[in-house]
């Protein structure tokens, strides 16, 4: 039975494929609309495939050059497992496929949004949705098409008379290609993140502030660059973001699975180690089924339509909630319940992490209200308010992940103790509340990629001069698009903090093969000789000396800390200098082509665009560098306690900065917008030229520096485990 | 090569120019070499007014242009107390043109008192250039100012009404989110005056213009009042024609920023 529930699996990563195909299919069925309006969207669609195409080149460097040491690591010295370099190269491959048919369905929907938005607002909405789903659905295919393709591939090849410990073998060999996902993410993320906070701080400082320019006006010449950077921003660079959550909570709960049954029967190893995968299938069907539930009526107000996305995200989760509990029972997993528990656990904190968002940064609630009533004492009101309401934002998703965590722990273990046996059931039950809370990824991340469609949508009915009547439609199909946007920043920063919590749990495991690998089958602790392939968690935390009184603990946790601000710093200062030239280039075009503004002549988008290019490129370059070669360079300085530091250090501090950011950058920008709405002195105001500046301070730390901090935590841990057979072979320390 | 006259309010200038109202609204506005950019209000001066008084101040019909020259934008013709020397009559069309060159242009209409609200709110553009408030309706107003027996008074004036929403009955009101002023509690003590003084017709609120106005406070539209009981009306679109038929225009103008 439950050898027939893995094939769930690769069904489901087929069913997903299969509809993002229909899905897709049926937008390109759709028509364009006006020929302007196809030419507007030619135009984006052009930027951000060149964008990505030098983006990909990039990546390709970097992937090349360190296949060749995971090569040498693996063949050269026998630190690692030899199917290392494989497995890193298909992480980062699929990703980028992912990035890649997400971004075309996302770059091909805009014109036919905004024209299906003619015909109704339940047109226009279903269009946009389903484009999103195409890359929510891409996303979990092609992740639960990698994974089983790897069990199936090392089942087949792995030889080890344990069934036990085979299967931790291919565990933890699967998670390597987590790290695959997870440089192309950080590229994705970084470079995306760059893109399009330069291209949108340009054309808002040179076009709407001092040339008095309209949003979307196509007399712009960064308008182009600023859709195209709507699309690489926050459609691959989520997309990205969530695949790699996506196969990394799945991998790391598939290996501490493996180590929390590695005493018991194989049976039970195995059902614990494919129950993640059978989770995400499930979820994956049943997203398609909330994909469906949404529509919405003619004339729908912005509360409606806000109620038509969740109710297809509220039934996914109602369906995942009751069918989990079926199949993990199905399955026969031991302590079945307790494990649903967790599952539960996780479904519930990303909710709770979501309407947090959402209250800390919509202009219903009182904090952005706050925010904007600060703006008529002027812009540094707004930015002190700010600060401090994304800094109190962060109380309630920390102590969701928390409680939800605590729950998890104690629901998978059967006890609330934190030692022994009951300690590797807890962590397996903390990587499988991950899995829960990712179970809804299809539809979820289709509400993410509907915000750029619709926003790209409403950017072309304004550049076309559709008719107010669409216009209006576009522009509610928009606004429910920023609304979902901060919700979606929060989904993706709680599901990167429990699945980053995962891989440190399974760093230990990877410390484990790393060292039956190197030839050490037995170590010493406290006199007492101990089995590597049998000790608990407890056991390599004291083999190691990871405690709070070990300097190399406290070192690593002061780097890992610092880290997430280094990265902030360097990203946000990356956007001021890209903005810069951004600025520099359209003050250039207006000067010499004076009938740009008379709309006499035709500005030049494409060089925007590779100037927006140009600076994500060089400017991601460096925190890449840094995200990989830190732990590294920690761990041979320091060994397995200062890498755990590290990993302690930068989760804890990654997650609240990343959480404090995304939301002072959301309430910042929503403010302004309930200014907009014509509170406080309406559009124009002194009031919302202070909301403007706060706006503006907010975007790269919510679309740029927050969203990157979540692939950070990710990849650092990621990294670890990959080489943990280097921190076993050398330190100074 | 036509030219046309302009009487451009800020400054107050007679302008001659080769350039058709549009262009000559986008020139002022976002300039050419120059990257000059702002908000421009100017009337476009009747044909027949044109050429009597480019005539009568001597200057070329054709701004001395060689035959394959450029077109001369602008040629500043009289820039002190001009307003009062332009028959009324010869105000053909208003130009309100935003920060990036849009232009709506406004056609003079038939005025009639509507139901009045207690207070106004006057922005003055030329000659002068004070905030009002005022218990007086526009025509009322515009007697009122350019009185001559009166103390201060203008022998021509174009001003607008912007609006007061709710304040405009009861100064105290608390929901006026949108009304955009600088230094609301200041325009409130001024509308207070008038229920502390009952016989007060008009209470400066702001001494000169300061910043651009915004488009989206005029209340009804632009007037002209002359002394001796000249007046002219020129009606703003309604929101719902802004929206639909002017909708470029409109879009731009609620880009600005002002007060």
């Amino acid at each position: 039975m439950h050898s027939a529930l893995f094939w769930l699996t690769p069904a489901a990563s087929l069913l997903a494929l299969g509809f993002a195909a229909f899905f897709y299919t049926r937008m390109k069925r759709a028509s364009e609309g006006t020929a302007r309006m196809a030419e507007i969207a030619a135009h984006v669609r052009v930027g951000a495939m060149a964008y990505l195409k030098q983006q990909y080149k990039v990546v390709a460097i970097f992937f090349v050059a360190l296949t060749l040491i995971f090569a040498w690591l693996a063949y050269g010295l026998g630190l690692q497992n030899s199917w290392v370099p494989f497995a890193f190269i298909s992480g980062g491959f699929f990703s980028c496929l992912a990035g890649f048919f997400g971004m075309k369905t996302a770059t091909y929907a805009s014109a036919r949004v905004a024209h299906a938005a003619s015909v109704s607002l339940d047109a226009g909405l279903q269009l946009a949705f389903r484009s999103g789903a195409v890359l929510g659905l891409v996303v979990v295919g092609l992740a639960l098409l990698d994974i089983s393709a790897w069990f199936l591939i090392l089942n087949h090849f792995v030889v080890d008379p344990s069934p036990g410990h085979k299967l931790t073998i291919i565990t933890t060999t699967m998670l390597t290609f987590g790290m695959g996902a997870s440089l192309q993410a950080l590229f994705a993320r970084v470079g995306g993140g760059i893109f399009t906070k330069a291209a949108d701080v340009g054309a808002d400082l040179v076009g709407k502030v001092e040339a008095g320019i309209p949003e979307d006006d196509p007399r712009n010449p960064a308008t182009i660059a600023d859709n195209v950077g709507d699309n690489v921003g926050d459609v691959a660079g989520m997309g990205a973001d969530l695949y790699e959550s996506y196969v990394g909570s799945i991998l790391a709960t598939a290996a501490l699975g493996a180590a929390a049954f590695s005493q018991a029967s194989a049976d039970d190893a195995y059902k614990a180690v494919i129950a993640p995968m059978v989770v995400a299938a499930i979820g994956t069907a049943f997203s398609i089924i909330g994909i469906f539930a949404v529509r919405t009526k003619s004339g729908a107000t912005q509360r409606d339509l806000l109620n038509a996305l969740g109710k297809g995200i509220n039934l996914s989760s109602l369906l995942i909630f009751v069918a989990s509990y079926f199949a993990l029972h199905a399955l026969g997993l031991p302590n079945a319940t307790g494990i649903w528990g967790a599952i539960v656990s996780g479904l519930i904190t990303g909710i709770v992490i979501g309407k947090a968002t959402e209250y800390f940064t919509s202009q219903e609630y009182s904090p952005t209200k706050g925010i904007a009533n600060s703006a008529s004492t002027g812009p540094a009101t707004v930015i002190i308010s700010g600060l401090g309401t994304g800094m109190l934002s962060t109380v309630v998703p920390v102590v969701s992940i928390v409680i939800g965590t605590t729950l998890a722990y104690g629901f998978a273990a059967g006890s609330w103790k934190f030692d022994g046996p009951s300690m590797a059931m807890g962590l397996y039950g903390i990587g499988i509340a991950a899995v829960g809370m990712l179970s809804t990824l299809g539809i979820t991340l289709a509400t993410d990629a509907y915000g750029p469609i619709a926003d790209n949508a409403g950017g072309n009915a304004q550049m076309a001069g559709l008719p107010p009547e669409v216009r209006t439609r576009t522009d509610a199909l928009d606004s429910l698009g920023n609304t979902t946007a901060a919700t979606g920043k929060g989904f993706a920063i709680g599901s990167a903090a429990l699945t980053a919590l995962a891989l440190l749990a399974s760093y230990v495991e990877e410390l484990k093969i790393a060292m039956i690998h190197a030839g050490q089958t037995t170590m010493t602790i406290a006199n007492e000789v101990v089995p590597v392939a049998s000790a608990s968690l407890t056991q390599f935390m004291n083999f190691f000396e990871v405690n709070l009184m070990n300097p190399k603990v406290m070192l690593g946790m002061f780097i890992g800390s610092m880290m997430s601000f280094v990265f902030c710093g360097l990203t946000i200062n990356a956007v001021g200098r890209a903005a810069g030239a951004m600025v520099d280039e359209v003050r250039r075009q207006f000067k010499a082509k004076p009938g740009i503004l008379a709309g006499t002549d035709l500005p030049d988008y494409a060089r925007c665009v590779e100037i927006s290019t140009a600076g994500a490129q060089r400017e991601m370059v460096v925190p890449s560098l840094l995200a990989v070669f830190v732990p590294i360079i920690s761990g041979l300085i320091f060994g397995v306690p200062g890498v755990f530091g590290l990993l302690a250090g930068g989760l804890s501090t990654g997650f609240v900065l990343a959480v404090f950011m995304a939301n002072s950058g959301g309430a910042w920008d929503n403010a302004k917008k309930y200014i907009e709405e014509g509170h406080l002195g309406g559009k124009g105001s002194s009031a919302h030229k202070a909301a403007v500046i706060g706006d503006t301070v907010g975007d790269p730390f919510k679309d740029t520096a927050g969203p990157s901090l979540n692939i950070l935590i990710k990849l650092m841990s990621m990294v670890s485990i990959v080489t943990a057979g280097v921190n076993i072979a050398w330190t100074l320390f | 090569m036509k030219t046309y006259l302009y009487l451009t309010l800020l400054p107050e200038a007679l302008v001659a120019s080769h350039l058709p109202p549009e262009e000559y609204g986008a020139y002022l506005a976002i300039g050419t070499q120059k990257r000059a950019r702002g908000q421009a209000l100017f009337f476009k001066l009747s044909d027949a007014y044109a050429a009597q008084r480019l005539a009568e101040l001597g200057v070329s019909p054709t701004l001395d242009r060689p035959a394959a020259g450029p077109l001369r934008h602008s040629a500043y013709l009289s820039v002190y107390r001009v307003l009062e020397s332009i028959p009324i009559t010869a105000l053909e069309s208003l130009h309100l043109i935003t920060e990036d060159g849009r232009n709506l242009t406004l056609k003079p209409g038939t005025y009639e008192i509507d139901a009045a609200p207690r207070l106004h709110l006057y922005q003055e553009f030329c000659p002068v250039t004070p905030r009002v408030v005022s218990t007086l309706d526009p025509k009322a107003f515009a007697a009122h100012i350019t009185d001559l027996n009166q103390r201060v008074a203008l022998p021509a004036l174009v001003f607008a009404e912007l609006k007061l929403e709710r304040l405009a009955e009861n100064a105290d009101a608390p929901d006026v989110d949108n009304l955009p002023y600088p230094n609301m509690p200041h325009l409130r003590d001024c509308l207070r005056e008038f229920y502390a003084k009952p016989g007060k017709s008009t209470k400066t609120v702001i001494r000169f213009l300061q910043q651009d106005v915004l488009y989206r406070t005029l209340r009804k539209g632009f007037y002209v009042a002359v002394a001796g009981g000249g007046f002219a009306y020129f009606p703003m679109p309604s929101k719902q024609e802004l929206e639909t038929t002017h909708y470029t225009w409109w879009r731009s103008a609620l880009s600005t920023f002002g007060g």
